[in-house]
């Protein structure tokens, strides 16, 4: 068995999971490489009353009137910030991304409703989540499905589920087309009359009259393919496999390249997923367990998604998100995570979020620095929103001022940052005047340069990176 | 990193100025006046997201076939009058849709270049690859850097950082450049770096700090590159913007809850008030209109309610107030580009929509620009479709690129698109 350092204990936390303190990181590399993603990926076994509690006593959603947009917003993030089951949330939003729909035409209940679906097929068989996702409302109504029917296809299902859904337009490890526009409109066919009854818990039906009964040509095989056929057969594809392992590498890994190198890893964990019966889990499992996953290349690869930054600085440090009650509830973590780019249950388009670089903008940039700042600078620790104590912070300083800015470092990812460790350390020696001052972890500094470090460590570059 | 651009970047833009009058001492009058007039050429870019129906903007109302082929969309010519019961005819054979009123205003006057059936060989019709083709103008995989940022890269390097800027919440791939980052911005009022308000008199060490830590020398290229170099352009851009626009003044009222009409006029507070900020992009999504492209639940045959009719007179409103707002400022030389990654198919769904298409109409617009049509509109025939039922192009959008590049911004389009492409004749 593989043994798990502290770092790659705060690698793994950071990328299944939104990172975590020195006990959670620590209770990672005690048990392994193996042991820490068992304990990752078989989260049913942890103990999540906590979360629960906090979200009884927060939400309730006991009317669909309740389930508006702010309030889901607000539901979700409070579930990223609280859980122990940090990879449920975090495969929650892959799915997200990967399912890409948005309120922006989707009722919030529905909206609300995939989420959970997501949530709770996230590790089943891919053919199994594929088919819960399509059948459900939010797809149906996003993708125009309920409006497809016999004799008038409507192709926007047919395409996606084809595009982005399992195979891709070519084939990421061949580069072979896997689909023709003939395809697209055979496919439409098959989900014609796919609809949900209208009354709560509105669930799927097919409209028998509406659906398209005729033999279809898909994949140059022709039958009666039902739509059930169809998402089977996608699932089943080898190309399906390759995408997807595809999309978790560039998600939970590092950026994958066109070289054949990263074809060849690409294509060979693609096989877990053929030889395991189509299982997400194994497949999550064999890459977290992979020396690619720890390997150089890897870490601090990819650049965090808003919605790491924001519930990664609040986990790692210690900090508090109070969610509040509805209607005085903070969706601080929401409307920022937005600003920078990441709105979730709105992405921007089918295709979901531009990882790494489509992150990065002046304006997404300010965004980040000045979250920083309204976390850093909130002392109200009585009201709804994102702070973290003096008591807290102050328990991370040190006497000196060098071994304080490492302790955050180390603290904040751990980072390694160059010569910007003696630019923070003259930060903390510095008074108002621009003249030295003598470094003292008193409360008066504190209250002052130690919110400010923690908000100039939140603004390095090599914070910005996961 | 390069250091022509920190250098420029810590010179602040107090300098920018100087920079822009210096060259003159040493060129003769007729170049420098060459350079001046393109130095104060503004180029503004309107993306409408998700494949405008191109079919259902300038409609082949005459052609039988459009009819047949879209018994629940189409327009007939009794139809196209706008609100105020204006023709938005055009021609024997095209009509503007008819909420777009004050767009055909505009090109009654002569501003507006329609450029019919454009598209590239084997067009995609996926939005993704689709986008991507038409901001890289790489139609093989849709790769590399955008061809603004090639440009940016070739001509504002030095020059003031605010000399493009984006509006909205993410960068297009149109502006992925290895040099010039461009500012995107989506709202003034939060534009700027904070700091503690407990203690303001930490603020400038606090901004020190900043700035040191992230003009390290990091490895070019690197994602941590590319966000020290970002965040710089942020802070220290963020400062000359906010200070600038102050300035801005208008006349012209925009039309209200129209997001488009709100981007178009941040591009004219910019314009308008930083001189050096010469290009502009702006977009509009919702064109995806698979189901109620027209009317609503409670009257479904209604072609002027809508997803499509919304967008569009959203679209001709804010345009309209845009070049009015620049007119009134006395800034004439504005050419404006709107283009969408695909048309729709001429043949609707049953779902009062359409599905995606590929050719279709692009619109270059402004005073300096010859109005009237280019290109052949796509024929509608079932021989002349393609074997999805759609329509095939008649002109590449590279030789638009290309007409603007080389005619209006000075610039050669053969290096910033890879090869040479027929100029189409809407600027001189």
């Amino acid at each position: 068995m593989a043994s798990l350092s502290y770092e790659q204990g705060a690698h793994l936390l950071r990328r299944a999971g939104f990172g975590g303190t020195p006990e959670e990181i620590d209770n990672l590399s005690t048990r392994g490489r193996e042991g820490a993603v068992d304990y990752l990926i078989n989260f049913n076994q942890i103990d999540n009353s906590a979360m629960e509690s906090l979200l009884a006593s927060s939400f309730d959603f006991s009317s669909q009137g309740d389930i508006t947009n702010g309030e889901i917003r607000r539901w979700w993030f409070t579930r990223m910030v609280a859980t122990k089951r940090q990879l449920q949330e975090k495969m929650t939003l892959f799915w997200h991304n990967h399912f890409a729909t948005s309120s922006s035409k989707v009722q919030d209940v529905f909206m609300y409703n995939q989420n959970n679906v997501l949530r709770q097929y996230a590790f089943d068989r891919f053919d199994t989540l594929l088919l819960r996702v399509s059948q459900d409302p939010a797809m149906l109504i996003w993708l125009d499905n309920i409006t497809n029917v016999l004799g008038r296809p409507n192709e926007n299902f047919a395409r996606e589920i084809q595009e982005l859904f399992t195979m891709g337009i070519n084939d990421v490890v061949t580069g072979q087309q896997n689909y023709t526009e003939e395809d697209v409109k055979e496919v439409a066919r098959a989900f014609t009359g796919w609809n949900y009854r209208r009354q709560p818990p509105f669930p799927f039906q097919i409209n028998a009259s509406q659906h398209d009964n005729g033999t279809k040509t898909i994949f140059g095989q022709q039958s009666n393919f039902s739509g059930e056929d169809v998402i089977t057969i996608l699932a089943a594809k080898p190309a399906t496999a390759r995408y997807l392992t595809w999309k978790l590498f560039n998600f939970f890994v590092y950026p994958v390249t066109n070289s054949s190198a990263d074809k060849a890893t690409i294509d060979t964990f693609s096989k877990v997923y053929l030889n395991n019966d189509h299982s997400i889990k194994e497949l999550v499992r064999a890459i977290f367990t992979s020396d690619e996953f720890f390997s150089e290349r890897a870490l601090f690869s990819l650049i965090k998604q808003p919605v790491e930054y924001t519930v990664g600085s609040i986990r790692m440090l210690g900090g508090t998100y109070n969610p509040g009650t509805n209607p005085r509830g903070s969706n601080t973590l929401a409307q920022s995570s937005r600003n920078m780019g990441q709105d979730l249950f709105g992405p921007p388009d089918v295709a979901g979020w531009e990882f790494n670089l489509g992150w990065i903008n002046t304006a997404s940039m300010l965004e980040r620095y000045n979250f920083a700042n309204t976390y850093l600078s909130n002392r109200n620790t009585n009201n709804p929103g994102v702070f973290v104590t003096n008591d807290q912070l102050k328990s991370i300083t040190k006497a000196a001022s060098k071994k304080t800015v490492k302790k955050f470092l180390a603290r904040l990812g751990p980072l390694s940052v160059g010569e910007a460790l003696g630019t923070l350390r003259t930060y903390l020696e510095t008074g108002d005047n621009g003249q030295p001052v003598v470094y003292v972890n008193d409360d008066a500094t504190v209250d002052k340069k130690i919110r400010g470090l923690v908000h100039q460590i939140m603004s390095l570059p090599e914070y910005q990176l996961n | 990193m390069p250091t022509t651009r920190r250098q420029f970047i810590k010179r602040g833009v107090g300098a920018v100025s100087v920079s822009l009058v210096m060259p003159r001492i040493w060129l003769s009058e007729a170049r420098a006046q060459d350079i001046a007039a393109f130095d104060s050429r503004k180029f503004v870019v309107i993306q409408l997201g998700g494949g405008n129906d191109g079919l259902n903007t300038v409609i082949p109302y005459t052609n039988a076939r459009y009819a047949s082929l879209r018994p629940v969309l189409s327009f007939d010519e009794a139809e196209l009058k706008d609100a105020q019961g204006h023709s938005t005819i055009i021609s024997n054979e095209l009509g503007f849709h008819p909420v777009m009123g004050e767009f055909k205003s505009l090109f009654d006057a002569g501003k507006v270049a329609i450029v019919n059936g454009v598209g590239y060989p084997n067009q995609s019709t996926s939005h993704f690859l689709g986008t991507d083709i038409w901001m890289t103008a790489n139609t093989n995989g849709g790769s590399g850097n955008g061809w603004l940022g090639k440009y940016a890269d070739q001509v504002y390097v030095g020059k003031s950082s605010l000399s493009a800027i984006n509006i909205g919440g993410t960068l297009p791939k149109a502006f992925f450049s290895d040099k010039f980052v461009v500012p995107t911005i989506s709202n003034f009022a939060t534009y700027t770096f904070q700091t503690d308000s407990r203690f303001a008199g930490d603020r400038n060490n606090q901004l020190n700090t900043f700035r040191a830590n992230n003009n390290r020398a990091l490895a070019p290229g690197s994602f941590a590159g590319a966000l020290a170099d970002t965040g710089i352009e942020a802070v220290d851009g963020a400062g000359a913007l906010t200070a600038a626009i102050a300035n801005y003044n208008s006349t012209v009222t925009y039309p209200a809850n129209n997001s488009l009409g709100n981007a178009l006029r941040m591009v004219a507070q910019t314009m308008t008030t930083i001189p050096d900020n010469n290009l502009g992009y702006v977009s509009l999504g919702g064109f995806d209109d698979h189901s109620a492209q027209i009317g609503s639940a409670q009257d479904p045959t209604n072609k002027l309610i809508g997803s499509h009719a919304t967008l569009l007179m959203n679209f001709s409103q804010a345009v309209k107030a845009f070049l009015d707002d620049m007119d009134a400022h006395g800034i004439r030389d504005v050419v404006i580009m709107v283009f969408s990654e695909f048309g729709r198919r001429p043949n609707e769904n049953a779902s009062r929509g359409s599905d995606h298409g590929r050719a279709a109409p692009m619109f270059v617009l402004g005073n300096p620009v010859h109005g009237g049509l280019y290109g052949q509109y796509p024929s509608l025939e079932a021989t002349a479709l393609d074997s999805a039922g759609n329509l095939k192009e008649n002109i590449d959008f590279r030789q638009v690129y290309a007409t603007i590049l080389d005619k209006w911004l000075g610039a050669d389009s053969r290096s910033i698109l890879g090869a040479s492409y027929e100029n189409l004749g809407f600027l001189n």
